[in-house]
C-alpha cells in the first residue's frame, strides 16, 4: 500500500503526517523545538536542532509506524509557518538562528517603510503587509544593525528551504511561502526589483522560486538510505501553513471564509484574484498563481488565554495549565453575553490585522464595581473574538461571506466557536479532521499525483462535523459591544506607542 | 555584595556563598544588622559541595549541587525556615552537648534540602511547563558533556522521574533522554561545520562516551559518519 508524508515545520514544533491514497490519516507524531528570546523584541530558533529533530520525528513514524503496516511512501511534501529568515554564508552554513515571525526587531525599519510611498509601492507588488514579520524588514534590519553578518551572508531563506537544502541540496522556495517573505512580486512571479533594492539583496541571494507543486528534487543518497526510501520518492516542496490550513479547510466556495486561532490567528479567504487593498490591512499569499489566498492574521490568539490562565488560573486544584483553562472556560461559561460590559484589547504581542501596530498592548476597559473575576475571564476570550471579527469585517469589505469554518485549538474549543457564531451572526462549522493544514498538505500532494483532477475538488471532499448556529439575540448584545472596541483600537493608538516607548526605556 | 551584585537582605532572607564566589561589602565592610554566619569548607576543591559529613545518598548529592550550581546567580532567598535552622546550628555549635557533631551534620542536610527544594519552587511554577523546559535545555546546552541521568534532569524541574518523563513526552515528542541526544547532535553538527575541532572533541564536548558512541549515534540518524558529514 501507498502512502504520502507531510512534513509540516511549525512555529513551535515539528508534525509529521502519514496519509494513505484515500486521505485517511494512518499516524502523526510531533517534535518540539524552542524559541530563543535573548532581547525583548527577538524570537529565534535553531535551524540546526530543526532540521535534526525533524530528522528523528519522521524516522521514527516510518520506522515505528509504517514500514511495520506494510506501506510505502511514495510522496513527501513540505508545510511551513511563513516569515521566517536565515542568512547562510558561503558554504551554506548558518549564520547564526533563524528569526520567526513572531520577532519585532525591525519596528523601526517597517514604521519607516510603511509611511512612504516606496512602501505603498511594495505592499501592492508583494501583497505582504509592511511589517517586521517579513523577510524585507529583516533583511534591510540585518543590514542597518549587523553590517558584518549581512556582507558575510549569501543567501537569506526561509526555515522551509533549509530544511529543503539540508535534505536534496537544492536551493528552493515555493510561491507560497515567497510570497510572504515581502520579496515576491506576485503579479509577475518573480523577486521584485524595488523590495530587493530596499533589502539590498540580489534575486541570486534568494532561493529558486517554484510553484507549490515543484518535485524536480531528489533526497540525497544517505537520506534515502537511513530513511529507508527509495530514489524515486517525490518529494513535493508544497506551501505555507496558511495556505495549506485553507486548502484543508474545505472554504473554496466565495461566500467562505476560514478562521484559524491557535496561539496567533488568522481571517482567510480564497479566490481567482488578488484583492487591493488601499488601507494595506490584508495579506494576499499565493497558493497557486490562480488561487489566492487574501486575509488577515492577528498575533494574539490561545496565547493570550494561556498568559491569562498562567497569572490568574486556579493551580490549588488544577494539576496543569490545560486544566486550569478548563475550568476558566467553565466559570466563563456562567457569565452573561458581554461580560457585564467590561472589554479587553488582547493585544499583549503588539498586533498585526487590522491595526498594524507592534506597539499596541493589552487594555481592560469598562471596569464597575461589580465586576468580578469571573467577568475578567470571559472578556478575555470575547476580546480575543472581537479582535477576530474586526478582522473579519476588514475582509467583508471585499467579499460577501455567508459562512465560516475553524480550526486551531483555541477557536475550536466549543465555548469559543458558539461565541464566535454570535459574533459574525453566521453558521460556524468545525471539521472532521484535526489538522487542517497536513490535510491541506495532503490534498495538494494528492492533486499533483493525479489523484484529484484539481485542487477546488480535492478541497471538496473536505466534510465539516459540526454546524454551530449564531444566536440572533446575542449577536445584538455583542454588536453593540463591539462598536465601543472598534473605536477604541483607533482612539488610543498615540497612547500606544507612548505607553511602548516607556516600557522599553523602563521595564527590565 | 556576593559576586559584584548588591543584596540587602531583610529578616527571613537567607543567602548562600558557592566556592569561588566573593563576598564582600562595597566598601570593604558589610552593612551588618544581625546575621547568623556559617561556613562550611568544602573538600575535593569544592566539586561536590556536600562533603562526607553529610547524610545524604551520593544521587542526591549530586542532584542538589546541580541545582545549586545552576541557581547561583540568585542564592539568596525567603526562607522562613532556614531561620529556625540556623538558630539550632547555632546552639548546637556553642552547647557542644553529646551527639551535638550527628546533629549539626543533620542539620546541615536539612538546610541543603530545604534551599534546594526553595530554589526550584521560585524556578518552575507548575503553571509555565513551557517555561521550566526551555530552562531545562538552557542548562543541558550550557554542559553537555555532563553524563545527564533523568533523575538529574527531573531534579531540575522539581519533578519526580516518572511525572518528568510523561511531563517532557507529552509536550516535546521524545523521552527525556532522546530529547538530550537530539540536543548533542544539533550542537555537534554545529561544530562538524565549523571544521575546527576535531571528531573526537567534538564527540566528547557534546557528551557522547566516545567518538565511536559519537559516529554510530550520528550515522544512525543522519546517514552520515561525523568525517563524510564533514566532507559533504
Amino acid at each position: 500500500m501507498n502512502c504520502i508524508i507531510i512534513i509540516e515545520m511549525g512555529t513551535d514544533a515539528v508534525r509529521v503526517f502519514a496519509f494513505d491514497l484515500s486521505g485517511n490519516l494512518i499516524s502523526s507524531s510531533k517534535g518540539h523545538y524552542p524559541t530563543f528570546h535573548e532581547q525583548p523584541d527577538h524570537s529565534e530558533q535553531d535551524p540546526e536542532q530543526m532540521f535534526i529533530t525533524m530528522l528523528y520525528i519522521l524516522k521514527n513514524l516510518l520506522n515505528e509506524k509504517i514500514y511495520p503496516k506494510k506501506y510505502t511512501v511514495t510522496c513527501i511534501c513540505f508545510g511551513s509557518s511563513m516569515h521566517s529568515l536565515l542568512a547562510v554564508d558561503k558554504d551554506g552554513i548558518p549564520l547564526g538562528n533563524a528569526i520567526t515571525w513572531a520577532d519585532n526587531r525591525g519596528k523601526k525599519e517597517a514604521a519607516e517603510l510603511k509611511q512612504s510611498s516606496l512602501g505603498e509601492e511594495i505592499y501592492k507588488a508583494t501583497g505582504t503587509p509592511i511589517h517586521p514579520m517579513s523577510s524585507l524588514i529583516k533583511i534591510a534590519w540585518m543590514k542597518n544593525h549587523e553590517p558584518e553578518k549581512f556582507k558575510q551572508a549569501q543567501k537569506f531563506m526561509p526555515i522551509k528551504s533549509y530544511i529543503i537544502q539540508q535534505l536534496t541540496g537544492a536551493c528552493v522556495i515555493d510561491y507560497s511561502i515567497a510570497s510572504a517573505t515581502g520579496l515576491m512580486n506576485i503579479h509577475k512571479l518573480t523577486w521584485d526589483e524595488a523590495a530587493l533594492e530596499f533589502a539590498g539583496i540580489t534575486p541570486q541571494e534568494l532561493p529558486d522560486l517554484h510553484p507549490v507543486f515543484y518535485s524536480g528534487v531528489t533526497l540525497k543518497k544517505e537520506y534515502q538510505r537511513v530513511l529507508k526510501l527509495s530514489p524515486t520518492v517525490k518529494i513535493l516542496i508544497g506551501s505555507s501553513d496558511g495556505c495549506l490550513a485553507t486548502l484543508g479547510a474545505g472554504v473554496w466556495e466565495n461566500s467562505m471564509a476560514t478562521i484559524t486561532i491557535e496561539d496567533s490567528g488568522a481571517f482567510r479567504i480564497i479566490g481567482d484574484k488578488i484583492i487591493e487593498d488601499p488601507k494595506q490591512q490584508i495579506f494576499n499569499y499565493l497558493l497557486t498563481d490562480k488561487h489566492i489566498i487574501t486575509g488577515g492574521p492577528t498575533s494574539n490568539g490561545g496565547v493570550i488565554f494561556n498568559w491569562f490562565a498562567k497569572q490568574f488560573g486556579d493551580f490549588r486544584e488544577a494539576f496543569d495549565i490545560d486544566q486550569s483553562m478548563e475550568m476558566l472556560i467553565e466559570e466563563a461559561a456562567g457569565v452573561e453575553v458581554g461580560s457585564g460590559g467590561l472589554i479587553f484589547l488582547p493585544f499583549l504581542h503588539g498586533e498585526r490585522a487590522p491595526i498594524w501596530n507592534p506597539n499596541s498592548r493589552g487594555c481592560y476597559f469598562g471596569v464597575n464595581i461589580r465586576h468580578e473575576r469571573k467577568h475578567f475571564i470571559r472578556a478575555t476570550i470575547e476580546g480575543i473574538l472581537y479582535e477576530m471579527y474586526s478582522i473579519g469585517r476588514t475582509l467583508e469589505k471585499h467579499r460577501h461571506i455567508e459562512s465560516l469554518s475553524i480550526n486551531g485549538s483555541f477557536a475550536s474549543i466549543p465555548f469559543c466557536t458558539q461565541i464566535i457564531a454570535d459574533l459574525f451572526n453566521k453558521p460556524v462549522s468545525t471539521l472532521n479532521h484535526a489538522d487542517s493544514i497536513g490535510k491541506g498538505a495532503f490534498l495538494l500532494s494528492a492533486t499533483e499525483m493525479g489523484i484529484y483532477p484539481s485542487l477546488e475538488e480535492a478541497s471538496k471532499t473536505v466534510t465539516m462535523h459540526q454546524t454551530y448556529l449564531p444566536n440572533a439575540e446575542n449577536h445584538k448584545v455583542y454588536a453593540q459591544y463591539f462598536k465601543v472596541f472598534e473605536s477604541l483600537i483607533t482612539k488610543v493608538a498615540d497612547e500606544f506607542d507612548a505607553i511602548s516607548d516607556l516600557q522599553q526605556r523602563y521595564s527590565q | 555584595m556576593i559576586d559584584l551584585q548588591q543584596h540587602t537582605l531583610y529578616p527571613g532572607d537567607f543567602a548562600l556563598v558557592l566556592p569561588g564566589q566573593r563576598i564582600g561589602g562595597e566598601t570593604g565592610i558589610l552593612n551588618i544588622g544581625a546575621l547568623f554566619g556559617l561556613k562550611i569548607s568544602a573538600e575535593d576543591c569544592g566539586k561536590i559541595l556536600l562533603g562526607k559529613w553529610s547524610g545524604l545518598t551520593k544521587k542526591e548529592k549530586l542532584s542538589i549541587n546541580q541545582i545549586l550550581l545552576v541557581n547561583k546567580q540568585q542564592l539568596v532567598l525567603k526562607l522562613k525556615e532556614a531561620q529556625v535552622l540556623m538558630h539550632n546550628l547555632q546552639l548546637e555549635l556553642q552547647n557542644e552537648e553529646v551527639g551535638f557533631y550527628t546533629r549539626v551534620n543533620q542539620l546541615l542536610d536539612e538546610l541543603f534540602v530545604l534551599v534546594s527544594r526553595q530554589l526550584i519552587r521560585q524556578n518552575n511554577s507548575r503553571r509555565d511547563f513551557p517555561q521550566t523546559f526551555l530552562k531545562l535545555e538552557q542548562t543541558l546546552r550550557q554542559n553537555l558533556a555532563h553524563q545527564w541521568t533523568v533523575e538529574e534532569m527531573a531534579a531540575l524541574t522539581g519533578m519526580g522521574t516518572t511525572a518528568f518523563t510523561e511531563k517532557v513526552k507529552n509536550y516535546s515528542g521524545f523521552s527525556p533522554l532522546n530529547y538530550l541526544i537530539n540536543i548533542r547532535i544539533t550542537e555537534a553538527t554545529k561544530l562538524l561545520k565549523k571544521n575546527e575541532v576535531n571528531v573526537t572533541d567534538i564527540a566528547l564536548s557534546t557528551g557522547f562516551y566516545s567518538s565511536q558512541h559519537f559516529s554510530t549515534t550520528f550515522k544512525k540518524l543522519t546517514g552520515y559518519t561525523p568525517s563524510e558529514f564533514r566532507k559533504k
